[in-house]
């Protein structure tokens, strides 16, 4: 890799850290890198470990930065309250459509059945006997 | 061996990882800015430290009161050790001292 790649990944990796971070270690880690990657450390080595670096400092807790986790925390929580919120208000109109439709209990639902030719209903039972003679199932 | 309590006798590197304890060895006898600390680490110890890592451990022991930085000189920060992290290498230096005899004894006890 030549000098101005390196150099180019060296940059773009440390963008990764925190703005703070950046203000203050940013201009002397770009030259430790380059004195690195001068003494024969393989670029993508250097870039590697800072990365590795960049995110232990994200991960890193601070007070000012535990604020801000918990501020993202709450949002993401009222977020996700909300989407279910809406879920739920979708689906049940959908559910009471499909519960006065009830597709899988039309078998038991009462009434007169269809007629089935050839067949004569009991008077005792005449829902449940004709619909097993035309499915084979009963409720 | 006894857990040392208190202040004074805690070993509070215990926790902080080998490139700090690597780090404030190299600092002890003197100033040095990031790269002085790779080379000589390297030298010192044989352990080829990586850039994320050396400034993860000095924000880390810079938090702890252990080291402290020097006026800027170029776009170089020189750290230089604190009374509190001399105290601290000191007790956890002592600490390896003692395990490193234990252990060299017990092999010499088991005849290995």
């Amino acid at each position: 890799m030549d000098d101005r790649r390196a150099a180019r990944l060296v940059e773009t990796v440390l963008r990764c850290y925190p703005a703070r971070w950046r203000r203050r270690h940013g201009e002397e880690a770009a030259e430790l890198a380059a004195l690195l990657i001068r003494d024969g450390t393989p670029a993508v080595s250097v870039a590697w470990s800072y990365l590795a670096g960049a995110a232990r400092e994200w991960l890193t807790p601070r007070p000012g930065r535990y604020l801000t986790a918990v501020a993202c925390a709450l949002l993401v929580a009222a977020g996700s309250l909300g989407v279910s919120a809406g879920l739920l208000a979708s689906a049940a109109p959908a559910r009471a459509a499909s519960t006065s439709q009830a597709p899988g209990r039309v078998h038991c639902r009462p009434g007169w059945p269809e007629p089935v030719p050839g067949v004569t209903p009991a008077m005792s039972r005449p829902q449940v006997i004709n619909w097993e003679a035309r499915h084979g199932r009963s409720c | 061996m006894s857990r040392q309590d208190g202040k004074a006798g805690q070993d509070v590197l215990r926790r902080v990882g080998e490139a700090s304890v690597l780090i404030l060895i190299s600092l002890a006898d003197g100033p040095k800015h990031g790269y002085a600390l790779i080379q000589d680490i390297k030298q010192l110890a044989d352990v080829e430290l990586g850039p994320g890592t050396l400034y993860g451990a000095l924000d880390r022991l810079e938090r702890l009161g252990l080291i402290e930085p020097l006026p800027a000189d170029d776009r170089r920060h020189p750290y230089r050790i604190t009374a509190t992290g001399a105290a601290a290498l000191r007790v956890h230096l002592d600490s390896l001292e003692r395990v490193s005899a234990a252990g060299r004894l017990r092999l010499r006890l088991g005849g290995i």
